[in-house]
């Protein structure tokens, strides 16, 4: 099992990542699973600008990042995996990913999102979609930073 | 003269104490801009401030001297992979007039801001490589100067 992270963050890669849990999980290589970003070339450049040297950045869309995260699953190497939205990773785990923990590190505010925590918001759908996660046995916790204690999902939301 | 303008992005109030602190080791710098990430601000909002100290291609940044075209621009930023070099580094990748440069340090920002003429290649190589070389620990680096 080498998904060290599984983490939900809009921003995908920036600096809390590159500089803070690149670092705390030793990981080795980024994943990326982003649809948007894996069909424009453009933004697929960007990201992959924005790793240091040595650590490969990979993007795919859903379907392919399923099956690339089932088979670093059983690999030894070390890896993040980024999504920008809860749907994502329930889409990966309805796919046969085995996600044990996914974090939630970055859900900014808007109109109609509700603040579950400091930085973190979700709307209604992405309410139902983290709890759908935890109904298949993906707990679900909110850490911004490595040294943040872990928030279970389960103790912020009353309605579950 | 410099012909190129500056702008300093990075996190929290790190570009404008880089800037202050430049300032103080050089003195007064013109056309030179400050633009920190703060805490919760989204990505968008800090690539409209980026731009909007970038200056648009079209906008009033035009320099007789250069045949009408719009100046060049160093974006500076502290750290590879964080949202201010994201940010700038797509916009650097749209317009080729904008060179974005990460891991930056004093010594950079006061070479940058103490440059003559354009920003061409040979400046950037430069840049990099004042960058790289002020970054020592003494005793190694009291070593290799003894040998």
């Amino acid at each position: 099992m080498s998904l060290r992270l599984v983490r939900i963050d809009d921003r995908l890669i920036h600096g809390q990542v590159v500089a803070v849990w690149l670092r705390a999980l030793g990981a080795r290589r980024i994943v990326i699973v982003d649809d948007a970003s894996a069909h424009d070339e453009f933004l697929r450049e960007v990201l992959t600008l924005a790793a240091p040297q040595g650590v490969p950045v990979e993007v795919h869309d859903v379907a392919g990042g399923a099956v690339r995260c089932i088979e670093l699953a059983a690999a030894q190497e070390p890896v993040i995996v980024l999504a920008r939205s809860p749907r994502t990773i329930l889409s990966l785990r309805r796919a046969g990913v085995p996600i044990e923990v996914v974090d939630v590190g970055g859900m900014g505010s808007g109109p109609g999102r509700k603040r579950l925590h400091r930085t973190i918001s979700v709307s209604p759908d992405e309410l139902r979609e983290l709890r759908e996660l935890e109904r298949l046995g993906t707990r679900v916790q909110i850490q911004i930073v490595a040294d943040d204690r872990p928030i279970p999902l389960r103790s912020l939301d009353s309605g579950q | 003269m410099r012909a190129f303008r500056i702008v300093i992005a990075g996190h929290g109030t790190l570009p404008a104490a880089l800037l202050a602190t430049a300032e103080l080791v050089c003195g007064p710098i013109a056309d030179i801009t400050a633009v920190g990430l703060e805490p919760g601000e989204s990505p968008d909002h800090y690539a409209d401030a980026l731009r909007a100290a970038i200056g648009r291609d079209h906008g009033l940044d035009r320099e007789p001297g250069l045949g009408g075209r719009a100046r060049r621009v160093l974006v500076l930023c502290d750290l590879l992979g964080g949202t201010p070099f994201n940010v700038a580094s797509a916009i650097a990748r749209r317009s080729p007039r904008v060179v974005c440069v990460s891991g930056m340090n004093l010594a950079i920002a006061v070479e940058a801001a103490l440059a003559d003429g354009d920003l061409d290649g040979a400046l950037v190589e430069r840049l990099l490589e004042v960058g790289r070389s002020g970054i020592v620990e003494t005793e190694r680096h009291r070593a290799r100067r003894a040998s």
